[in-house]
């Protein structure tokens, strides 16, 4: 088959590249019109993902790896390069169509920003940056990306930072995921010094991994994959560095949604999914993952039921799927982990694209000030229960296939994983029925002109909600029982069938999977959705468990209490060693050359006799120093 | 340190000794006055007892050209300069005692030094005899051996003239006329008299 | 001691007169006339080698002749340039000049 299309695959990070690089050099002055080019570019993206996705589902179509010299450093080249194979295909539509969306939604959502332009920027460069990292054929230009997306999201959480809590939850994230990069970095290093030619593209680490050659120790590659794995902690946002993603929160929705569903969090699965082979090396480090992964998906789950911000709800669900997949790539399917990521990214952005049409109704993110918005804004109020059903994993939405996915995963790895994981489906159903009981039905509980006004959303929002929502029922359908295609696609061409991850479909699976998400929606109904339900009942029967689940398990806390206030004392104690040592050092020296500066005006004191004088002086001196020599 | 002197009371060391005592009291004597003008007449005094003892070293045209130009020229034009400037605060010559006692100590140093090299170094035999016609040899050396040096002398001089004039033009008016302004009439006088004595 | 060195030394003399002179007088005018001083200090230098040195010839004195000229060159030039000066500052006194400082 031609692959054309693959060929110029590097086009589509150059789209929104290109558009970022017109409104920055545009300026302010652009206003809307920045704000259509960026679309627009978000849009030619998204029609190239969707020509080359196309052009993969033919069944030979070839991995095209195109890829340019770099630097050259002596004997060391590194490369710039992409790869087009069926998961970058996958994700690059994705992550296209979401940009997409969020554009569309954005052009009305931020339009009384005057910083709109500026927005769109970061939006363009932030879709830029995921493209490059997607497409990306070695570590070294994914890392180079991965930054890139690092900054962006610290851009785009601190957009307005007039609002000090924004400007704390920017700096957050940019340092709560550095601490993940370093690992990241470390591990593309050690992979550097290891492997044979430097090499650091998938393909050279696909033939070391899987060729059982000698090249790495068992401990280097398990020390590695983990190292790795940090990376994928801090930019996905799992236990223990989670904390940022729910103050993330204070960016523009649309931007939550972009963070959530196609760049941010999406790297470190993908990173994951990507460098599977080195993980598969290693035993060890993939029960980590799994582990992890599952112990994040119930924690985050937990502290989902107790949010009051509806924005934070979503944060933590998001929290606890990304823990679901890094379960499934912790089992070994990779394929798993992908298609959950695949449904959850449209499930994902449309329940914050959604959410966000209610706050801009209502201007405000408490849930407990919400509250019978259904029959104000229908369409919104639809397209967010077809995403929290999803989300909830109810047959027949996509949601429900994939976590069916990752649940057989988790079952063949371990069954006690796979409680793990269906207690989080219960507890996911059950904080999305919260979230939507409390929100769309019942009487309004916030001030009655607030609600009187809230109306629906403009079209530009809502359109962006119907085909999200059309895309969450259906996305789901690419990998049924009946349709199992999916796995070996994702593997790759050359692949053979023993790779298609967990493919089987198990009976107690899906009885597990259904029984849960509908017991969840039904205690959820009973506690919240029912006439008369208090919003504080469960608080009122449980109330030490609530506070601490409102309270995230204190994690904040701890964090606060064992490395802000350490650092924090340290930096005072080098603030003041700066101000007396170095300043003082810094001080000494400028007086003393002042002082000198002032002996020798007061020498220069422009009397010709004076200078005379030390010139006889100096004479005298020389002369005795010279001749004199002989008699010492 | 005189201690292996050995001269003899000729009549040329008694005219020297006379000569050089002349000489060092007239620099003495110009350094303490108070005056302006006498310390200028005690220097002219200087100057000739030095054109005496150019004499007594068989250089009879230096001696005339010392007397000439130093005598009377320089000090001449030196005492043209004081009448031409004020000098209402010559009692405070002695405010600088710290700059008196280090230049006197340099100078008595620099010549602790120049004496002992004096001392100490061994001077040769001298032969050969001068010229009896003094004037004559020299004038026959200036327009031969050192013709080159002495046009550029005379250049020198001239260029040294023209800029003296320049100098001490009296500047257009309005230019800066805040200094008080001495009589200055006569002031090219003394310079063009001045260079016409010079070669 | 020869003649010889009677005479260096009586320049030697003659010539810190003069740079005590130089260094301590306040008037510009004494100034440059101890700096005459100091000149005529190696003039007599010169000529008492042209007739003590090894070779006894009139190249000493004819050099003496130029340090001469070149010396009444530059007591006319600093007079000009003190009478110039005069005028400005309505004083010749040396310490009242620190044109150097600024």
């Amino acid at each position: 088959m031609d692959i054309v299309f693959s060929q110029v695959a590097w086009l589509a990070p150059l789209f929104p590249l290109t558009a970022f690089a017109v409104l920055t050099a545009m300026g302010r002055g652009l206003g809307k019109a920045g704000a259509i080019v960026a679309t627009a570019a978000s849009l030619l993206s998204f029609v190239l993902a969707l020509l080359i996705a196309a052009e993969r589902l033919g069944d030979s179509a070839e991995d095209y790896t195109g890829r340019i010299e770099w630097l050259r450093a002596g004997g060391v080249v590194l490369h710039a390069g992409y790869e087009v194979t069926n998961l970058t295909a996958l994700m690059l539509v994705i992550v296209t169509l979401v940009a997409l969306l969020v554009n569309v939604y954005s052009l009305s959502y931020m339009k009384d920003d005057e910083r709109i332009s500026v927005f769109f920027a970061y939006v363009a460069l932030f879709t830029a940056s995921m493209l490059g990292l997607v497409l990306a054929d070695n570590l070294l230009t994914l890392y180079v990306c991965w930054e890139l997306v690092g900054v962006c999201s610290f851009l785009l959480i601190g957009f307005w930072f007039r609002k000090p809590e924004a400007r704390a939850a920017a700096k957050k994230a940019f340092v709560v995921t550095r601490i993940g990069d370093l690992g990241l970095l470390i591990a593309i290093l050690l992979l550097y010094w290891n492997m044979p030619n430097h090499a650091l593209d998938y393909t050279s680490l696909y033939n070391v991994f899987h060729s059982q050659s000698e090249a790495l120790s068992d401990s280097l590659t398990t020390l590695i994959a983990l190292l790795i794995f940090l990376g994928a902690v801090g930019k996905s946002g799992q236990f223990p560095l989670h904390v940022w993603l729910p103050d993330a929160m204070e960016g523009p929705t649309p931007i939550s949604a972009l963070i959530h569903a196609a760049t941010m969090v999406a790297a470190g699965v993908y990173l994951v999914a990507r460098t599977f082979d080195v993980f598969e090396a290693s035993p060890n480090a993939l029960t980590v993952v799994a582990l992890v992964g599952a112990f994040t998906a119930i924690f985050a789950a937990a502290i989902g039921l107790a949010q009051n911000d509806i924005k934070r709800v979503l944060a933590y669900s998001t929290v606890s799927q990304l823990g679901y997949m890094m379960l499934a790539l912790g089992s070994g399917a990779a394929a798993a982990a992908m298609f959950h990521l695949f449904t959850h990214a449209f499930f994902k952005a449309l329940l914050f694209l959604a959410a966000g049409s209610v706050i801009h109704a209502v201007h405000t993110q408490d849930i407990r000030e919400m509250g019978g918005l259904g029959r104000r804004m229908k369409l919104t109020a639809w397209t967010f229960g077809i995403g929290a059903l999803a989300l909830s994993g109810v047959p027949p939405l996509s949601g429900f296939w994939s976590k069916d996915a990752v649940l057989a995963a988790a079952l063949e790895k371990s069954p006690w994983l796979f409680a793990v994981a269906v207690v989080t489906a219960l507890f996911t159903a059950l904080y999305m029925a919260r979230l939507f009981f409390l929100v769309f039905t019942g009487s309004s509980r916030g001030e009655a002109v607030v609600y009187v006004h809230a109306k629906e959303s403009p079209a530009a929002m809502t359109v962006p909600l119907v085909i999200l929502a059309v895309l969450t029922v259906a996305a789901g359908f690419v990998w049924t029982p009946w349709n199992e295609w999916l796995p070996g696609w994702l593997a790759g061409s050359g692949a053979g069938e023993e790779e298609a991850g967990a493919g089987g479909w198990n009976g107690v699976v899906v009885a597990a999977s259904v029984a849960a998400s509908l017991l969840g929606l039904l205690l959820g109904w009973l506690v919240y959705g029912r006439k008369g339900a208090a919003v504080s009942a469960a608080a009122a029967k449980a109330p030490g468990l609530v506070r601490i689940l409102e309270r995230k398990f204190y994690i904040d806390e701890l964090y606060d209490i064992a490395f802000v206030r350490p650092l924090a004392v340290l930096g005072r104690a080098l603030h003041v060693f700066d101000e007396v040592v170095v300043d003082g050092a810094v001080r000494l020296v400028g007086r003393s050359v002042q002082a000198a500066g002032k002996l020798n005006t007061r020498l220069l004191s422009g009397q010709l006799q004076t200078y005379g004088l030390a010139a006889l002086a100096g004479a005298v001196i020389l002369i005795v120093a010279i001749a004199g020599r002989r008699f010492w | 340190m005189f201690n292996n002197v050995n001269i003899e009371f000729t009549g040329e060391f008694f005219a020297f000794f006379l000569l050089a005592v002349c000489a060092i009291v007239g620099a003495v004597l110009a350094i303490n006055f108070a005056k302006v003008v006498h310390m200028a007449v005690s220097l002219a005094f200087t100057f000739v007892s030095l054109a005496g003892l150019y004499v007594l070293l068989q250089a009879e045209f230096v001696a005339f050209v010392q007397v000439l130009l130093y005598v009377g020229a320089v000090t001449i034009l030196m005492i043209f300069g004081i009448m031409m400037t004020k000098h209402q605060s010559e009692g405070s010559e002695t405010g600088r005692p710290l700059l008196e006692t280090l230049a006197a100590i340099g100078c008595l140093c620099l010549f602790g030094i120049l004496f002992y090299a004096i001392r100490s170094a061994s001077f040769p035999v001298p032969t050969g005899e001068l010229p009896a016609d003094n004037t004559m040899a020299i004038g026959k050396l200036l327009y031969s051996s050192y013709a080159i040096p002495f046009e550029l002398v005379s250049v020198l001089l001239t260029v040294a003239f023209i800029g003296a004039v320049a100098l001490a033009k009296r500047e257009p008016e309005g230019g800066n006329g805040e200094g008080a302004e001495p009589a200055a009439e006569n002031k090219p006088a003394p310079l063009s008299g001045e260079e016409g004595k010079t070669p | 001691m020869t003649m010889l060195g009677s005479y260096l030394t009586l320049a030697a003399v003659l010539f810190c007169l003069g740079l005590y002179g130089v260094l301590t007088k306040r008037n510009a005018i004494i100034v440059l006339l101890s700096i005459e001083l100091m000149l005529s200090a190696v003039n007599l230098n010169l000529v008492a080698f042209a007739k003590y040195g090894i070779n006894a010839s009139l190249r000493g004195q004819v050099f003496s002749l130029f340090t001469m000229t070149v010396a009444a060159a530059e007591a006319a030039v600093g007079i000009a340039v003190l009478i110039s000066l005069y005028r400005r500052r309505a004083t010749v006194n040396v310490d009242e000049f620190n044109e150097l400082r600024r």
